[in-house]
């Protein structure tokens, strides 16, 4: 059991499969946020947990951050840092919402464009969607092996793999 | 663990990332500022995109102002929110005109209310934008005198001002 888990893990295709995956979702979720950076500040500002001078920046760099570690996964350019990126992004993320579960928050302005922007997920479906994602990425983080279809090859988190594309 | 490396990684990656949002930003027509509004008791918030409907010219703070305004019955109350949320409850003698359903109402609206009719927008409070964005909707179609209540229908349900709701 133990050994066909190891055996997974070191999988190069389902290290490819997960890496494509989060790569598409990043850049997909970037979608809106870069579209509409205005909906996406007040989303951010609905936390009520970041200073006002903060919001606009963090609405403006965030979602290209999204975008281009996203991207940078799917290429195979610097996985190990694309992800590294993704995982402190999620980190944010689940502690944001978590804190404001725990102070039973959620924001709803009644405002028309956060239903018409897609901004309808309740805070435990983002929070385990996250927490999904954020598992997912361990994997990509710390696989050593030799990773398949990668423009720019740098290893794992724990060591570098030189180029052999 | 070869930090080194890593970090100048995540330094070229963070950098094109942050070039590529301002550039882009800067050049977006749904561009926002750096810095926002964000503070409600300035007013109703906006990130102060190029194509804010948020105008603080038009906005009355005071709701004792209001007040006394529909008391006098100088404006009418437009209501911007959902037309749910007006059945549930809304300024007693407003009008609704969900921002969603403009089209299909304006043309009725300017039937009953000519263009010079003061006009009162209000939706959820300071954190919504709908109000302002009923009102220059308003302003497209020819009205020329609107203001916005900024604390919208939950201030005023809250002062015990008079409200009423339509039965389901």
């Amino acid at each position: 059991m133990y050994s066909s888990i190891q055996k997974l893990i070191k999988n190069s295709w389902i290290e490819l499969a997960v890496r494509w995956f989060l790569g598409v979702t990043f850049i997909s979720v970037s979608y809106h946020k870069i579209i509409e950076p205005a909906h996406f500040a007040k989303i951010i500002y609905g936390y009520y947990l970041f200073p006002d001078f903060s919001i606009n920046l963090i609405a403006i760099v965030l979602p290209f951050l999204e975008f281009f570690t996203g991207l940078a996964l799917i290429l195979g350019i610097y996985p190990r840092s694309a992800i590294l990126s993704i995982l402190c992004m999620l980190s944010a993320f689940i502690i944001a919402i978590s804190i404001n579960l725990l102070r039973g928050m959620e924001f709803d302005c009644g405002c028309f464009s956060f239903g018409e922007a897609g901004y309808t997920y309740s805070a435990w479906q983002l929070l385990i969607r996250d927490i999904f994602y954020f598992v997912l990425g361990f994997h990509v983080l710390f696989f050593d092996q030799y990773r398949r279809l990668c423009l720019r090859q740098s290893g794992s988190f724990l060591k570098n793999i030189s180029c052999q594309n | 663990m070869p930090i080194n490396d890593i970090a100048k990684e995540l330094t070229l990656l963070l950098l094109i990332a942050v070039i590529s949002a301002f550039t882009v930003n800067f050049f977006s027509s749904n561009g926002i500022a750096l810095i926002g509004e964000w503070d409600t008791a300035q007013g109703v918030i906006t990130a102060k995109a190029k194509n804010t409907v948020v105008n603080h010219e038009l906005e009355i703070q005071e709701k004792r102002i209001v007040k006394n305004i529909y008391d006098r019955k100088e404006a009418i109350f437009v209501d911007a929110r959902t037309h749910e949320d007006y059945k549930d409850g809304h300024i007693k003698g407003s009008i609704s005109l969900p921002i969603n359903q403009f089209e299909g109402r304006i043309g009725k609206f300017k039937i009953d209310y000519p263009t010079a009719t003061y006009i009162i927008t209000y939706c959820s409070g300071r954190e919504c934008d709908d109000s302002h964005e009923l009102a220059q909707l308003l302003f497209e179609e020819g009205y020329t005198t609107i203001s916005v209540f900024v604390d919208g229908y939950p201030a005023w349900e809250w002062e015990g001002y008079p409200v009423e709701s339509v039965k389901h």
